[in-house]
Order: C-alpha cells, then sequence, then structure tokens
C-alpha cells in the first residue's frame, strides 16, 4: 500500500538538494567540491563523478580541464545538473546509470579518477564494497579514488553528541528540503580491501565528514 | 504479525510519509533452493516485513532493492526505484550464484518506473510482473508464477484506509495537539484531537461512498469540517470544559485539520489520480491506435482494469478512462510507444518523456507535439 503524497514531497526534492545540502552542511560543500576537484583533476584526466547528484563535483573538476562524466540513477538530479553551465575549460557528460553498471560503460583501465561525494552513504553495504571493486578495475595503474562522504565519530559519547547536534539539522532540513544525508561507516578499511593504497584521510567539520584519497596499486 | 514488530508497524504507518529502510540484499524466506523463485521488492520496512509474513510457508529467495526506504509504487513514481536499483541488486547481491535459473519477478507496482529489457540485457534475468499487493503472491506462486485479473487490481480495504487515516492524521494532531494545549489548555487540546482524528478517520472509512473528485468535493470538505467543530464543540461540553475561548479555539483548530487533510484527498487513495499539482489541467490517457501492435504489457500492469485487449481488432482499448489514475505505468512499458498523456489544454506527454522523468503522476512535464 501506499500514497501519493509521496510524490508530492519527492518530485520537487532535486530542485531543492542543493539548497538542502548547503544547508546541512552550512555552506561549506561547495569547498568538498573545490578540494575534491584539487585532488584529482587536471587538463585531460579522464574523471568519473559516482553518484554525480546535480554535478557540483563533475563540474568542478571540468573546471580544471578535466573531462567529467557524472553518473546518477536520479533522472531528476541528472536534469538538473544537465542544466548548469559547463566551463569551458573542460568537458562535462551527464549520465543516467548506477554505480553498479560502471562495468558495463566503462572498459577497464580507461579511467585515470574517480570521485564520489556524498553518494556511498546512499547504497547499501554490499554496493558499496561491489563498486569499489569495479572502480578498482576500471582505473589506470597509480589511478585515484576520492571519496567523500559523511561519517559519524566513533566512540560511544562522541557518536551520541554528533546524533543529539546532528538531529534538529536534519529535521529542519528534511522539512524544508526532502534532502538529508546518512553517515558512512568504515570507510577507509573497505577502500584499503578494495585494493587501494590510501594516500591521505582528512577529517573535517568535528570529525563528522571525511575525504579520504586513495590510489590504484599496481598489480 | 508478531508482536515485536508492532512498534516497528506504528511508527511505519503514522510517519510512513517519511522513508524507512530495511537492509537491502537477498534474503532467504522458507527454504529455497537453486529453483526456487526469486521475489524483487523495495525496502521499505514495512514492505519487507509484511512480504515476510505473507510468505510464511513459501520457499522462496527474497531480494531486497534499494528503493530509499520508500514504498515501491511511489519510490518507483518518483524515480527512487528504477531498473538500475534492480540490476545493482541482482549484481551485488550474487543471485544469480544460488539459482539455475534466470528470472525475477517484479512487484507490479514498480511498472510506473522500472524498465524490463535493460534488466535482462544487463543480467541475463528475465523479469515478470508479480500481483499488485503482497497478500496475493502465495497463490501467484502456486498458480506457477501466473497472474489472474483480480492480482493486478488495486483494492483499497477498509483496514487500509484506516491505516492511511493515521498517517494523514497523526503528523497533523502532532502540530495541532500542542498548540491547542498552549493556547486553550488540555481540555481543548483533547476534545479538539478526538474530533480531528475521528473526522479524518471517518473520510477514510467512508471514502467508496464519499465524492472526492468534482467540484462537490468542496461541499464534502464543508460539511466534514463543520461535523468536526460540532463534534469538537460537543465534547467539550461533554467534558464541562466549554467556554467560548475554547469553543473557538477548537472549532477553529478542527475546520482547518479537516481543510488540510481533504486539499488532496484524491491523492492519498490509489482509486484516484493526485490532482493537486495539474488543479484544471487534468491527464487523460491516450492511445495511439496505428502504433499498438496488441502486446498487452499495459494491461498487464494496469492497477485499475482501464485497459484490456479488443481480440476482433487486435489491439488495445481503454475500457475505462474515467478509472485511470494517470500512474504512467502502461506508457512506460508499453514497448511501442502507443500510450501518452493528454492534458485538458491540448498538450500531450509521450512515453520517452516519462521515462526519462519518472514524474508521471503530476504532470507538471508536458511536451508540445504536432499530430
Amino acid at each position: 500500500m501506499t500514497s501519493f503524497v509521496w510524490m508530492k514531497v519527492l518530485e520537487s526534492a532535486p530542485q531543492r538538494y542543493d539548497r538542502g545540502i548547503r544547508m546541512l552542511s552550512a555552506g561549506r560543500i561547495a569547498g568538498v567540491y573545490e578540494r575534491i576537484a584539487d585532488l584529482v583533476a587536471a587538463p585531460g584526466k579522464r574523471i568519473l563523478d559516482v553518484g554525480c547528484g546535480t554535478g557540483g563535483v563533475t563540474l568542478a573538476c571540468a573546471a580544471r580541464g578535466a573531462t567529467a562524466i557524472g553518473i546518477d540513477v536520479d533522472a531528476g538530479m541528472l536534469e538538473v545538473a544537465k542544466s548548469r553551465p559547463v566551463p569551458d575549460s573542460g568537458s562535462a557528460e551527464f549520465v543516467q546509470l548506477s554505480a553498479a553498471e560502471i562495468e558495463d560503460r566503462f572498459p577497464a583501465g580507461s579511467l585515470d579518477a574517480v570521485v564520489s561525494c556524498l553518494a556511498m552513504s546512499e547504497m547499501s553495504s554490499e554496493e558499496q564494497d561491489y563498486v569499489l571493486r569495479v572502480v578498482h578495475s576500471r582505473l589506470v595503474a597509480g589511478g585515484a579514488l576520492v571519496v567523500a562522504d559523511e561519517t559519524a565519530p566513533e566512540g560511544v559519547m562522541a557518536n551520541l553528541a554528533y546524533r543529539l547536534r546532528r538531529l534538529p539539522v536534519a529535521a529542519t532540513t528534511y522539512l524544508l528540503t526532502q534532502t538529508t544525508t546518512r553517515p558512512l561507516h568504515g570507510l577507509g578499511p573497505r577502500v584499503q580491501k578494495a585494493g587501494f593504497s590510501i594516500v591521505s584521510t582528512e577529517p573535517m567539520w568535528s570529525g563528522s565528514f571525511l575525504i579520504v584519497h586513495a590510489v590504484k596499486v599496481a598489480p | 504479525m508478531r508482536i515485536t514488530d508492532l512498534p516497528g508497524y506504528l511508527r511505519d504507518r503514522a510517519f510512513g510519509m517519511l522513508p524507512h529502510r530495511a537492509p537491502t540484499g537477498l534474503i532467504r524466506i522458507g527454504n529455497p533452493d537453486r529453483h526456487s523463485p526469486v521475489l524483487v521488492t523495495g525496502n521499505f520496512t514495512l514492505t519487507v516485513r509484511r512480504l515476510r509474513d505473507a510468505l510464511a510457508g513459501c520457499d522462496v529467495w527474497l531480494l531486497v532493492v534499494n528503493s530509499k526506504g520508500i514504498d515501491v509504487w511511489c519510490a518507483a513514481g518518483g524515480g527512487h526505484l528504477t531498473h538500475h536499483d534492480i540490476i545493482s541488486a541482482l549484481r551485488t547481491s550474487r543471485v544469480a550464484e544460488h539459482v539455475d535459473h534466470r528470472e525475477a519477478i517484479l512487484p507490479q507496482l514498480c511498472a510506473t518506473g522500472v524498465e524490463r529489457p535493460p534488466i535482462t540485457e544487463a543480467t541475463g534475468f528475465t523479469t515478470l510482473w508479480g500481483p499488485a499487493r503482497l497478500e496475493d503472491l502465495p497463490g501467484f506462486l502456486d498458480r506457477g508464477a501466473q497472474p489472474v485479473k483480480s492480482d493486478r487490481f488495486m483494492r483499497f480495504p477498509v483496514w487500509e484506509r484506516m491505516e492511511m487515516a493515521a498517517l494523514l492524521g497523526v503528523p497533523m494532531l502532532m502540530v495541532v495537539l500542542p498548540v491547542l494545549a498552549a493556547v486553550s489548555g488540555w481540555a481543548a487540546m483533547t476534545a479538539g484531537g478526538a474530533a480531528i482524528g475521528l473526522t479524518v478517520l471517518g473520510l477514510f472509512v467512508l471514502l467508496p461512498w464519499l465524492p472526492i473528485r468534482g467540484r462537490r468535493r468542496f461541499v464534502l470538505v464543508a460539511v466534514f469540517a463543520a461535523g468536526a467543530a460540532l463534534l469538537g464543540c460537543g465534547l467539550l461540553f461533554v467534558l464541562g470544559a466549554a467556554t467560548s475561548s475554547r469553543l473557538t479555539a477548537v472549532s477553529v483548530a478542527s475546520l482547518a485539520g479537516i481543510a488540510i487533510a481533504s486539499i488532496d484527498l484524491a491523492g492519498f487513495t490509489p482509486w484516484y489520480g493526485s490532482s493537486i499539482n495539474t488543479f484544471h489541467n487534468q491527464a487523460h490517457i491516450e492511445l495511439v491506435a496505428e502504433r499498438c501492435t496488441a502486446v498487452a504489457d499495459c494491461v498487464a500492469v494496469c492497477p485499475r482494469d482501464v485497459l484490456d485487449m479488443d481480440e476482433r481488432r487486435h489491439r488495445v482499448q481503454i475500457n475505462k478512462p474515467d478509472w485511470c489514475i494517470q500512474c504512467g505505468a502502461c506508457i512506460v512499458q508499453c514497448p511501442t510507444d502507443a500510450l501518452r498523456f493528454r492534458y485538458d489544454d491540448g498538450s500531450v506527454v509521450e512515453a520517452p518523456t516519462i521515462r526519462r522523468t519518472r514524474m508521471n503522476m503530476l504532470g507538471r512535464r508536458s511536451v508540445e507535439v504536432r499530430d
């Protein structure tokens, strides 16, 4: 059973996504997009943005001269992404594709870097491991992986404080924008298990956000 | 339902407008073997729990797909459950390692947003439509995955209407009750809460006999709102707490509550399409007869029995246009794009647009084409 009321809520979410994420991050998300692009993007680099949403990271990479492709399953998000101007310095393409379909479109060794911001936490744990394995096979040797996502502090008290601090912001954001995020667990070990070597981990915002930069270890 | 499931059930029903995520992946129901059927569903907690109950005694594989914690129908209609999600689940769950066959049974209600051919192309799994309602699954499986016509039709029995009343009424009361308590005290809160709650319940229980579409719905709302106000005032007298300020507060709250609850009453049912975004520009299903090749996938996915096969002319016909809820499932599934929406203003939305946007119930996306 269902209610069509959800339709009314969901239909306008893509247009509100950027506003919602800005609210949740207190305006700091734009800096994250730029930081991710700084880590991997350069002229001519072939970059895949997994779960590109409204295209913030994809376009930041294109602005640095990269050939960026953003994939997402959400048609509404992609429409917003496609409506945004692409910088002249690079290129940006947006394709409706799930992370589990990367292997169908991108041959082995066809990507210089893969980035993903606030998308891994939307996937199930099986999907996360599967995607990391597939991405590893699609990158060139030494290719870069950057995963940026919300995380929860590990300690019990720190975690409780984090949840209490987050609750009012998340509830308000959801009411206003129908957008929310979920914390990701065990990102570093998952990335290593998939065959990557971690270059750096940058915790941000009191440990509630993490940027993991890794490279594909040559076999 | 087990007693331990009760808290989750109450949460899912009262706050069903929010997503509630169940774990995704492959679940064993009973003792499935390599020949057992694979059923696909979304990861709304209530759906998964009810499926476990409905399938007790069956031996099946249940593949829970990431529908973002939203029920299958809404998720598919809103673009949150697509063939991409099903491909992802089939691959990442490694279901192919558990079964010898390559067939997955999809819930009929995901037909609004899930295209079947890409699933087969990407995974090798062919798909077929299961029944619209999960309680029909055991019978469907007993018949060897053969649907009967009643499996396709979306019923809306009284207990589900009462659940829908809770879905609408509980969040409303969570807002109204503290306001009434703060403004006029506990007696007003009790009387107003009871009046609004019972009236919303009454609206849904009596739904099959009420005119909730067309201009007569305004009369209906006025009658129920006035009834709620009178009920609230009567309760205040019974409680011996009737003062002019409390009577005013309860009346205003009751009138407002029922008015808000009735903004899109039709959209809360599986029987009528939502009109909140289309207002006076309603969408109507339209068949482009020369494109129809009588595949009849549209007939198989319509939850309202709007379409049927005209065997004599060997093509589909729109038999009950007034029953259409504009869910768009028939349009998405037609392999020859023979169905589309036409709006009162003459604009049409063709199948590729419906498939691309998935926002097919709201009628916001109209694309002009020349006939």
